[in-house]
């Protein structure tokens, strides 16, 4: 046993064993990393990439300006000045909805707070800038971020609830948000 | 006159040929170890310049010839500049010496002319080592005028590891020289000739010089700077050692020796050890007149097989710590060496050829 042992360190056995295993690899060459700016590997159905605002199938955004997605960012990335839709008083609105996506770390508790799903999450990641302030998104580049990644969009929250008498409105004037 | 200018022009279109073909090999290296180390980790390697990525040394290239050349500030600027050209001229030279072909001479206009090698002095083994101790001090300055304590680690390390492992490369060859009875190459590869049986690394009497191959080999990739021997340019230790602070053509410089280095390395391995020119067989060599077509052939195919084992070894192993590399170098290479030197000696007085 031990002049087995001291055969094979005279002949550096394992680092032949360890140049066997480079060369099998090398004449069996299967890659395993994709070519990724034109290959791009398929991202689970959950990933948590750029944040948007969505719409509903009518072109209205659905945010009403409740400031809970504010509240439950622990990065303090959103900002949102709500205000009241006008001549509505019993609704209300974003005017204006700030995201400073430099210092968002993508845990999703905005998404998981918003009554209303008005935010998504899109499988977006490649947003690499060569300007920092070009992370700091304003209303209109988030909703256009949510229009490109969910094509698919709701109905109104009031055609979707089974009782539609619940929001106390009829079916045929159901009033419009103006902006 | 005439036959002086004859000479010359003889000799100067040789040198180009010689260094375009070397030059040409560096950057066909660059790509292939790129690619060998990528194929060998399951990853492709360079794929966007061109097809398959064969055009990224000439990306590379003019990448670095229109990169910006920094000297930092507090550098001596002499001995910055000339550090680089110390490295890599002599990593050229060396290939003066080298046979690529048979020992043919031809008469040009009256001129004797050797096609196949340059320069055949009958002291081309200890031309070449004395040219590589050479390159050692480039690699010392360099580390040193940079002003930065990276690259003065790194000089430091490379001047250690040269000294301790050139011995062993110098050792590692007495073996051959004694069996052949020369130092010219061309003596050498000729007194290998005939089948792989009567190359140094396999001829059966008086003792084969395998052991001295092995030993050759390994203090030569530690001569290289090559991993797993590369602590002058330790990449995670070091940030790239002693050409730390070097950018643009500079650096440029500072690769292609390495480059060239390992060529010459793989060269002087193909014609001390491994019968140069000659083909393993003695029916594979061409007869008479198309000799040089099949000594070139077989010449760069040993080559090249050196050249795809020194990649092979920096895919299989990692770096070694610097007391292992210093222990390994002068407690287990250089004892094997003298043994092989006492008893190639011995063997040799006693079996006369």
């Amino acid at each position: 046993m031990k002049l087995k042992k001291w055969i094979q360190s005279l002949i550096f056995y394992e680092i032949l064993l360890g140049m066997k295993e480079t060369l099998k690899h090398f004449l069996k060459y299967r890659p395993i990393t994709l070519e990724y700016p034109h290959v791009k590997k398929p991202l689970p159905e959950n990933y948590r990439g750029m944040l948007g605002l969505l719409r509903y199938d009518d072109d209205t955004e659905k945010c009403v300006g409740c400031d809970l997605c504010e509240a439950a960012c622990p990065s303090r990335v959103i900002r949102v000045v709500s205000a009241e839709v006008p001549g509505e008083p019993t609704k209300r609105f974003a005017k204006e909805y700030y995201m400073d996506m430099t210092r968002c770390l993508f845990c999703g508790l905005c998404v998981e707070a918003c009554p209303v799903d008005a935010l998504g999450m899109s499988q977006e990641f490649e947003w690499a800038v060569y300007d920092k302030r070009n992370l700091h998104l304003n209303k209109e580049q988030l909703l256009a971020i949510g229009d490109r990644a969910f094509p698919e969009r709701e109905k109104r929250l009031e055609f979707q609830h089974p009782n539609v008498a619940y929001f106390n409105v009829s079916f045929k004037d159901i009033p419009e948000k103006e902006f | 006159m005439f036959e002086t200018s004859i000479k010359l022009a003889l000799t100067l279109s040789q040198i180009g040929v010689v260094m375009g073909v070397v030059l040409l090999t560096v950057a066909v290296l660059t790509l292939l170890e790129r690619k060998v180390l990528s194929w060998m980790q399951d990853r492709m390697g360079p794929m966007e310049v061109g097809p398959y990525g064969v055009l990224q040394p000439v990306a590379d290239g003019l990448k670095l010839f229109f990169k910006e050349d920094i000297i930092p500030a507090g550098a001596n600027k002499i001995m910055f500049s000339l550090a680089p050209i110390i490295v890599l001229v002599p990593a050229l030279i060396g290939f003066a010496v080298i046979p690529f072909g048979p020992n043919w001479t031809i008469d040009v206009l009256g001129v004797e002319f050797k096609p196949f090698v340059i320069s055949d002095i009958n002291i081309g083994v200890l031309y070449i080592l004395a040219f590589a101790s050479i390159g050692a001090y480039g690699v010392i300055l360099g580390g040193w005028a940079s002003n930065s304590k990276y690259s003065l680690l790194g000089g430091l390390r490379s001047a250690a590891q040269l000294i301790s492992y050139e011995l062993n490369v110098g050792l590692a060859i007495v073996g051959v020289l004694l069996l052949a009875g020369s130092l010219s190459l061309v003596k050498i590869t000729e007194a290998q000739a005939g089948g792989f049986w009567n190359w140094f690394a396999f001829d059966p009497l008086p003792f084969p010089q395998f052991i001295a191959f092995v030993v050759f080999l390994i203090a030569s990739v530690a001569e290289t700077n090559r991993l797993p021997f590369d602590l002058p340019e330790a990449e995670s230790e070091l940030v790239a050692g002693f050409f730390t602070e070097y950018s643009g053509m500079r650096f440029a410089f500072f690769f292609m020796a390495e480059y060239a280095n390992m060529i010459l390395v793989s060269c002087m391995s193909t014609v001390l050890f491994f019968g140069g020119w000659h083909a393993p067989l003695p029916f594979l060599q061409a007869p008479g007149m198309f000799a040089w077509v099949t000594g070139i052939f077989w010449f760069t195919v040993k080559v090249y097989f050196f050249l795809f084992l020194f990649f092979w070894i920096r895919a299989t192993l990692p770096r070694l710590r610097y007391d292992q590399l210093m222990r390994f170098g002068w407690k287990v290479l250089l004892p094997i060496a003298l043994g092989n030197v006492v008893v190639t000696s011995l063997l040799a007085y006693i079996f006369p050829n």
